[in-house]
């Protein structure tokens, strides 16, 4: 006689669940009180037992959806009973919305394949199982599906050098079961010191996209893959607030225009980048926590400032590092900066000059914006945004105490910061430092 | 040979019947392509067959007859009178080996429908290929491909002129039909200690030279170490670090200049000198004028699939940059090369797991990487050793020298990188560690995989348990 598997009631208040995944698979044996599945809800998160023994005989609610309390997620039942209803007939079921459930319909997180036994699966599918015994350690520690990596060994064999490149590709976060921040939390607690592991990105439920005829649609390049899963995973993982400081940029621009043939004969173009980049470094070396990272539970300060600058391309964005920016003059920093420039336009970056970033300048206002809201690349805890710079009417105050009405070369800063490490007055006071450096930009440093 | 069948376009004619130029011959035959093979010797087989592989090994089996006949006494087994090696009988031997696997190439070729032809193959422009036999008559080939396989010869130092009666290569000591007195072995690689290793248990006196700090180089340190210590104890003079400066060859020797470093250079005199310092591919005549292929001191680079520089031109074996001078290499990359000709698209070498094997009395046996590399490559490496003077079957044997040692990434679940066999039965022991690297073992699958008792192969799982920590045996 087959039962039931329903979603729990884990607290009066709670409605609903998610399965974070399930740790049996259709065709598995299991006892009474054995954790089948895991779920997470706005209150907790636990790993439910199976209410009798017996063998998973469907699972119909698969890892990443949100189902209503009560809801029947699968059945048990004895080996080879009948399920009364195919995998595939649940499968199409559970695309259906569910009335009373949650407004966001999700598409599976992962792969209907996962919850196929594997008598039922094609020979594609079978082949995509096949790996090696350090593939399968690696995936095991890393909670990875192989049925989600493309193999390039014998047979389509899942390698090394596969299970490693879809661990760098970020495709890792997409395709992992969605655990709850806490849980990320503490899994980078246990992160070897000084290094901040985020562990298991978050995993956020995937929205239904319909294509008509007239859409297009079109596959994620590895590089656009890897800024979604970061962009999401930052915004799920910090605790964004934006502050937004207006800049007069005369002096910079007078020193600009008078040093810019010097530092042309000295190979470089003196831009306003490089100022801003000198600048955010004396604020940083004023303010250390803004150049940390946080995984939860403590805070690294770090030691060098690896200043990164964001490059937007045709084909994406990319965060070159100005590594020890701290230790560099401002003709250092600025060929430091065109250099990485130039070579992330040309596709001509190591990947080291892409790591060690501890914060960031993104700079929209080359394209026009007054202000922006920049989202934090992991594992740092604060990013400046540059606003575009233009001729804004002000009042000026004059010595005499008199005002009149006059023109000044202005810009706005954001800064984005995480607040569970870094406050508000800090926050504004660094920004105070930065405005004040470029305001009254020391010549000597030219 | 046979003659040309109709003057059709070949889809490719392979230069050289070796290891490499035979196996892409059948490979190609295999695959249903018009096929044609040129070979300038009367037999086809190459260096591993005629001259190398096969010759010497077939002598080293007589050295270990010998060895064995030494110690029967040990084993309770009386022989009469005193066992005496007759170098005519053991060469009569190894010619008949020889004859037999020669035979079975040609068996081969003819069952896979590869045309054969005799004589000089040259690369004569795009498509063409040209035969020269020994009459002077030229042959003219029509192909869409060719495949190099030229091989190579013995290499030569000027200062060393060979004169094929006191100063030799293998080439000529092979052939050599009276017994040395002294044989001086120029050389410590594969090559050098496999006929110092034979002469040695024929009963000459032998000295093996090596400019290196160590026998057998590219071998792990431990491993030379070990060879050493065994060389020696058989009573083989060793000199590493050892400069070979010059040599005065007389009627019935020859006398050797040695230098090393920070001592006082000194003379040595012996009956016979071995030139054993490498091999130098054979390209300088196979039409590389007609192409755009530049070779570097003969050598010939190519890509993944064996291509050269030039359309249509792949290049095979000993005459390729940067590879392994190895038969069961070149055999690998025959059958890469004509799979991509033909179409296919056949998965890279895996040059880290090529295995190699040194057949002397001690044997090695290799594959992968040696301590000293994995460190270079910044794993966080992780040794073994388990020695056969544990091991039932090898005191059986009364072989016990030696070990086993794994080299393992500790990083990464104790991956296997590097096995290193060195004693008996080494070069057949080692075929187990191709899989378990080719397949990405760690030692646990190893560890846990039965290993029959009492066999050798107990070393190999013993290691992997030593490795592990938990030797059972030790």
């Amino acid at each position: 006689m087959a039962s039931d598997i329903i979603m729990p009631q884990m607290g009066e208040s709670v409605a609903e669940g998610t399965i974070v995944r399930w740790l049996k698979q259709v065709g598995d044996t299991v006892e009474r009180d054995e954790p089948i599945f895991e779920i997470t809800t706005d209150k907790v998160d636990a790993e439910i037992p199976a209410p009798v023994s017996g063998v998973i005989l469907s699972i119909s609610v698969v890892a990443g959806q949100t189902v209503e309390v009560g809801t029947v997620v699968g059945r048990m039942g004895a080996a080879g009973e009948a399920t009364g209803q195919s995998v595939a007939a649940v499968a199409v079921a559970v695309a259906q919305p569910t009335p009373g459930a949650s407004s966001a319909v999700v598409t599976p997180a992962a792969p209907l394949a996962l919850s196929k036994p594997r008598s039922e699966m094609t020979a594609a599918e079978l082949r995509q199982t096949r790996s090696t015994p350090v593939v399968r350690k690696i995936a095991e520690e890393h909670g990875i599906s192989l049925r989600d990596v493309s193999g390039t060994g014998s047979d389509a064999r899942v390698t090394k050098k596969d299970i490693e490149a879809f661990i760098a590709s970020g495709q890792h976060s997409a395709v992992a079961a969605p655990p709850p921040v806490a849980v990320t939390a503490s899994a980078a607690a246990k992160a070897p010191a000084g290094r901040v592991d985020l562990g298991v990105p978050v995993g956020v439920p995937r929205v239904a996209v319909t294509a008509g005829a007239a859409d297009r649609v079109e596959g994620m390049t590895p590089m656009r893959r890897t800024i979604s899963d970061r962009m999401i995973q930052s915004k799920h993982y910090s605790a964004h607030v934006h502050t937004c400081f207006e800049v007069d940029y005369g002096r910079v621009d007078a020193l600009r225009r008078k040093y810019k043939d010097q530092y042309a004969e000295r190979g470089t173009k003196l831009t306003f980048t490089a100022f801003l980049a000198r600048a955010t470094v004396d604020a940083l070396r004023a303010f250390p926590i803004v150049n940390s990272s946080h995984d939860g539970e403590s805070v690294t300060f770090r030691g060098d400032i690896n200043l990164g600058i964001a490059v937007a391309l045709d084909w994406g964005l990319l965060v070159p590092v100005v590594k020890q920016a701290d230790e560099k003059s401002l003709l250092g920093l600025s060929k430091s900066i065109n250099d990485l420039g130039d070579r992330a336009r040309k596709k001509k970056l190591v990947p080291d000059d892409l790591a060690g970033l501890t914060f960031c300048i993104t700079n929209p206002g080359i394209f026009g914006c007054q202000w922006g809201t920049p989202i934090i690349p992991q594992p740092t805890v604060a990013i400046l945004g540059v606003g575009t710079i233009e001729k804004r009417v002000k009042v000026i105050t004059h010595p005499d105490g008199s005002d009149s009405i006059g023109i000044k070369l202005c810009g706005y800063l954001t800064l984005g910061f995480d607040h569970r490490v870094i406050d508000g007055a800090v926050a504004d006071q660094f920004m105070g430092h930065v405005k004040k450096s470029l305001e009254s930009f020391d010549e000597s440093g030219m | 040979m046979s003659t040309m069948q109709g003057s059709d376009v070949f889809d490719v004619v392979v230069i050289g019947s070796g290891p490499g130029g035979y196996v892409a011959a059948i490979k190609a035959g295999q695959l249903g392509l018009k096929t044609a093979l040129v070979e300038r010797d009367t037999r086809f087989g190459g260096t591993c067959l005629l001259r190398g592989c096969i010759p010497t090994k077939a002598l080293l089996e007589s050295a270990e007859i010998i060895d064995h006949a030494r110690e029967a006494h040990e084993f309770g087994i009386k022989i009469e009178g005193t066992p005496s090696v007759d170098l005519t009988g053991v060469h009569k031997r190894k010619d008949k080996v020889v004859a037999q696997n020669a035979g079975g190439v040609a068996f081969l070729l003819k069952k896979n429908k590869v045309q054969t032809f005799a004589g000089h193959g040259r690369i004569a422009g795009p498509g063409a290929v040209t035969v020269t036999g020994a009459d002077g008559a030229v042959k003219h080939l029509t192909t869409r491909n060719v495949i190099l396989a030229t091989g190579s010869a013995p290499r030569i130092l000027p200062h060393l002129p060979v004169d094929g009666v006191r100063v030799l290569t293998s080439d000529e000591l092979l052939e050599l039909r009276e017994m040395p007195r002294h044989l001086l072995v120029l050389g410590a690689g594969a090559v050098g200690v496999e006929f110092a290793s034979v002469y040695a248990s024929f009963g000459c006196k032998v000295t093996v030279v090596e400019l290196m700090d160590r026998l057998v180089p590219v071998e792990d340190d431990e491993v030379s170490a070990e060879f050493e210590k065994i060389f020696r104890r058989r009573g083989i003079e060793v000199l590493t670090s050892t400069k070979l400066a010059a040599v005065q060859v007389s009627a019935d020797g020859v006398t050797a200049r040695l230098e090393r470093e920070g001592k006082e250079p000194f003379s040595l005199t012996a009956s016979h000198l071995l030139v054993a310092v490498g091999r130098r591919p054979v390209t300088e005549d196979c039409g590389l004028d007609t192409t755009n292929i530049v070779a570097d001191r003969g050598f010939i680079a190519v890509d993944g699939f064996q291509r050269t520089t030039q359309a249509g031109v792949y290049a095979i074996g000993d005459i390729v940059a940067g590879k392994p001078q190895l038969a069961h290499a070149a055999s690998n990359e025959a059958i890469v090369a004509v799979e991509h000709l033909a179409g296919l698209d056949p998965p890279p070498i895996l040059w880290d797991q090529c295995p190699g094997c040194t057949y002397s009395q001690p044997e090695i046996g290799s594959v992968g990487l040696t301590e000293r590399e994995a460190r270079r490559r910044g794993y966080k490496v992780k040794t073994g050793k388990f020695p056969f003077s544990a091991i039932g079957k090898a005191k059986i044997m009364n072989n016990t020298a030696g070990f086993v040692k794994f080299v393992v990434d500790e990083a990464c679940h104790d991956q296997i990188l590097g096995v290193h066999i060195i004693g008996p039965r080494a070069t057949d022991l080692i075929a187990e560690a191709g899989p378990l690297l080719r397949n990405e073992f760690t030692l646990e699958e190893l560890a846990r995989t039965i290993h029959a008792h009492p066999t050798l192969s107990e070393a190999v799982v013993e290691a992997a348990h030593a490795t592990l920590g938990h030797a059972i045996h030790l």
